[in-house]
């Protein structure tokens, strides 16, 4: 594959282009959903892609290209050029990073045996019926296979190869229609695979949440499972872009060097987590991947960069290109000390949140937002858990981060659905959440 | 291409699929971002492929692939026969299809202005106007963030019960995100889209501009001006905008076969609608909801769907019953009917689901004044923000971005983020009259593992609420 990487930059250069980068991708990548305890649909799926970034005097362009014939190249590239010519440049663009660099090979992060797989159903039949072992009627989910290869050529001198591998499963248990628990497991290596543990939570929390009355309305301290809390924490991901910044999507515009939240949180991002399911060695224009800290002890540190916003902004990219908009890899919130135990024995009078969905902003800059809790939803009373229903979490993101005010120490992986970036999380405590449910 | 697609249906049968349906599609665009008056950069789109879906003893398999070769194909149509295969081991019953009627049809949305033949530098002009425009309102706005988008969508569609469509539809757009700072309070309108399936003439008939100019201009006022929104019980006006999320979030989404059937139990949720509550009365007798892809120009058109049935509209609720539910033909087998054609793929790497297109609320009999004249203390919400519902929908919530106070029959000063937090039922059956006029806005609607966004719109006429008990924030 980089010899058709280095024929399309050979044209592009020959054709005057400034900064390019090609990004070829081949990915093989396997679905098997499920409901009802069987098995809906079976996917495959095999595509190889190459994305192009060109730029000619600060005019930028993308596209993908997918007929990889040398006249389809020729043509595209003849296509980019003409279009190209007469647009007003983009004043800040301020390049892409300048090689070669080192890439180090990331740990648990492809497996031969996941590529070998014959078939995964198995995975599938485990995982419904550890959910129905703990009392689940009704089972539903999704069970992914990935392969990619991606190859990086840079008009830099950078040439960068990268393998994946990754199996994961997303597990829904039913008992009636508003008993529901939700469990995950979402790894790179088939060792660690564990399609179990996500159908026995699932079942275990369908479980407990038996006959839910309606839930009260005020402020609560609220226990976050992981999964609940992963997709705040998602959400939030895009938010630390400096492109969403700039585009009037983030809540932490003029807030570098303040508190952001309480002195106990610490977020990275992680481009080279072992074992991370957005794992890669190296960005889009070729930066080996690394940790940012974006906050530290409660302080944001900074916004999430690639190598032109970085120089634009007078610091250093934090290797999270996205070539037009930079992305968070694996989000990583640091744990705290406390047992699940203990955790839950902080709260006298309080709510167990398993999961969320639908996590939507009034206003993107302050972070007002609001989001649903699903699955099995508890009053804590002293130690017990009573199962309701039908509340909504109205409060505002950097409101959350402030109030946290205690953490497990122990930390999930999760990535499913509705936590598109994954994120490693433990259960968090937090003060006073805004609780709402309808009026009428 | 027919050759390819029709290769890989034979090339199902052959290897014992019961069933097989081959999807080519093609999409050729461009879209451009501006963001605070400085131009992002040009995105070409030229994507293609080609997706099969097969029923197999009962399982499906899909598969797809970009490499367009007759020996790739081939490959995906093995592997969506061998998963399909496999599939069936685990299933409690058979998956089986409704009987359809189906054609051999080409159909084309024509573009009076054919956005190919219009330079990327002519559409960035599109997006210079919205800066222009706010700039000249004198209202502060730091931070704006546009773009365009166009895309031709070529599909051809062949299935073994003798389907074959091809369809071309260009789809065309405008969004805008305007942050809007003044005497130190920050108000947004986030998202906002026009958008049309047609030519580049829509879109500047449309003018995006206007409307860009029309929420700076209300959200200053309402930093100025808004205040609290009335407590206790009030009535509330709802605009076709605030109606249109309403009737796709809480009509549209819970009317989905495979949701009541538990299909999307996993990822979307399922639904507080049973297949026996068809007959039921869900809303007063002035609610009519209607969900049609054929509407001319509308951002969710076709006139056939994904699975080759022939589309139409598709009554969800008259005169407040429940009367029909949207299906493709998997669910539609099981109710016992023939499809509505609401199976939607958002590309050749996605398998048709059961989708909405255009979903309105049903004009009434009430002039907009008539609706306001009576209400003695009220919100009229225009526009809103923040909106979710829980994954049964039937807890749902909308805040107003631009509202105001109805105070003796006229609308007065502008209310802050009044929160409509209610059930479905009870929302449907609070409507006591629906006005004349229908406007439609659009949405990219989300369903599907892996996602599929597909457009819709999402609109209708303007709603009276009697007796809602309005959240402040």
């Amino acid at each position: 594959m980089f010899e058709l990487n280095e024929f399309i930059l050979k044209k592009a250069k020959e054709l005057g282009f400034g900064d390019v980068v090609i990004l070829t991708y081949e990915t093989n990548r396997r679905q098997v959903r499920f409901a009802n305890n069987e098995i809906t649909v079976a996917k495959h799926w095999h595509e190889r892609k190459v994305e192009l970034f060109v730029e000619l005097e600060k005019r930028i362009a993308g596209t993908t290209i997918t007929e990889l014939s040398e006249e389809n190249i020729e043509r595209t590239l003849k296509m980019l050029l003409g279009n190209m010519k007469g647009m007003s440049p983009k004043e800040d663009y301020y390049g892409i990073a300048e090689g070669p660099f080192e890439y180090k090979d990331i740990p648990e992060t492809f497996d031969k045996a996941i590529v070998e797989l014959d078939e995964p159903n198995e995975y599938v039949e485990r995982a419904i019926n550890a959910a129905l072992e703990q009392g689940a009627k009704r089972v539903a989910g999704v069970l992914y296979t990935d392969h990619d290869k991606v190859y990086l050529t840079t008009s830099n001198g950078i040439e960068a190869f990268d393998e994946g591998t990754g199996i994961e499963i997303s597990v829904r248990a039913f008992i009636g229609d508003l008993e529901s628990g939700h469990g995950t497991n979402s790894v790179r290596v088939l060792k660690k695979f564990d399609p179990e543990s996500a159908g026995r939570k699932a079942g275990e929390i369908a479980s407990l949440a038996k006959n839910p009355e309606q839930g009260p309305e005020g402020r609560f301290d609220v226990i976050f499972d992981p999964l609940a809390f992963a997709n705040l924490l998602s959400y939030m991901s895009f938010m630390t872009s400096a492109y969403a910044a700039e585009a009037g999507f983030s809540p932490f515009v003029n807030k570098l060097g303040q508190k952001v939240a309480n002195e106990i949180v610490t977020i990275k991002d992680v481009g080279n987590l072992p074992n991370g399911y957005g794992s890669r060695k190296f960005d889009d224009e070729g930066v080996p991947t690394r940790k940012t800290t974006i906050i530290e002890n409660g302080t944001f540190k900074t916004f999430l960069l690639n190598t032109s916003l970085a120089r634009k902004y007078k610091t250093e990219t934090t290797a999270n290109a996205g070539l037009i908009m930079p992305r968070a890899w694996n989000i990583v919130l640091e744990p705290g000390e406390y047992s699940r135990e203990e955790l839950f024995g902080e709260v006298k009078r309080g709510i167990y949140i398993t999961n969320v969905w639908y996590t939507r902003f009034q206003n993107y800059v302050t972070g007002d937002f609001s989001t649903i809790p699903r699955d099995g939803i508890f009053l804590i009373e002293d130690g017990n858990l009573k199962p309701i229903r039908n509340i909504r979490v109205s409060d505002n993101l950097l409101g959350i981060l402030s109030r946290i005010e205690a953490m497990g120490r122990e930390s999930f992986h999760i990535h499913w659905w509705e936590v598109r970036t994954p994120v490693t999380t433990p259960y968090v405590l937090v003060k006073d959440v805004g609780i709402t449910r309808a009026t009428k | 291409m027919h050759e390819l697609v029709e290769f890989a249906v034979e090339k199902a049968l052959e290897l014992g699929a019961d069933y097989a349906e081959a999807r080519f599609e093609e999409k050729n665009g461009t879209s451009l971002a501006m963001k605070n008056g400085s131009p992002e950069g040009l995105e070409v789109l030229a994507d293609r492929g080609i997706g099969v879906r097969v029923l197999v003893g009962g399982g499906m398999g899909f598969a797809s692939t970009n490499v367009l070769t007759k020996e790739s194909v081939a490959e995906g149509v093995k592997r969506a026969v061998k998963l399909a295969k496999a599939a069936s081991r685990v299933r409690n019953e058979p998956i089986r299809f409704s009987e359809e009627n189906f054609h051999e049809v080409y159909y084309e949305v024509k573009m009076r202005k054919d956005f190919r033949d219009v330079s990327p530098e002519e559409k960035l002009e599109l997006l210079r106007k919205i800066e222009e425009e706010v700039k000249a309102t004198g209202v502060n706005v730091p931070m704006r963030y546009l773009s365009y988008s166009d895309q031709v969508w070529h599909k051809i569609i062949a299935n073994s019960d003798g389907a074959f469509i091809e369809s071309i539809i260009p789809r065309v757009s405008i969004m805008y995100n305007l942050v809007v700072f003044e005497n130190s309070q920050m108000e947004q309108a986030p998202f906002v889209q026009r958008a049309f399936s047609g030519g580049l003439e829509l879109i500047e008939k449309d003018e995006p501009w206007e409307w860009a100019v029309k929420d700076v201009q209300a959200l200053k006022k309402l930093i100025y001006e808004g205040k609290k929104p009335p407590e206790g019980k009030v009535d509330l006006v709802i605009s076709p905008e605030v109606a249109g999320i309403a009737v796709h979030e809480s009509v549209g989404h819970p009317y989905e076969a495979d949701r009541i059937f538990g299909r999307e139990a996993a990822q979307a949720g399922e639904s507080f609608v049973k297949p026996d509550m068809l007959g039921e009365r869900i809303g007063s007798e002035v609610v009519t909801v209607i969900d049609d892809p054929t509407i001319p120009n509308s951002w969710g058109f076709y006139l056939y769907d994904d699975e080759g049935v022939k589309a139409r509209p598709r009554y969800l609720i008259r005169d407040g019953i429940i009367t029909e539910f949207l299906t493709n033909r998997e669910y539609a087998y099981k109710l016992g009917q023939h499809s509505n054609a609401a199976a939607r793929a958002i590309n050749y790497n996605r398998e048709p689901i059961v989708r909405m297109a255009n979903t309105y609320l049903a004009p009434g009999d009430h002039s907009f004044e008539e609706l306001i004249e009576d209400v003695k203390l009220g919100v009229y919400m225009v526009s809103f923000n923040e909106w979710n519902i829980d994954d049964r929908r039937y807890q749902q919530r909308y805040i107003g971005r631009e509202a105001y106070l109805i105070e003796n029959g006229e609308i007065k000063h502008p209310v802050r983020r009044p929160i409509l937090e209610i059930t479905t039922r009870a929302l449907w059956s609070s409507v006591d009259a629906v006005g004349k006029e229908v406007a439609f806005y659009p949405g990219t609607c989300g369903k599907g593992e892996p996602g599929q966004g597909v457009p819709v719109w999402m609109g209708g006429a303007h709603a009276r609420l009697r007796d809602i008990p309005l959240r402040r924030p």
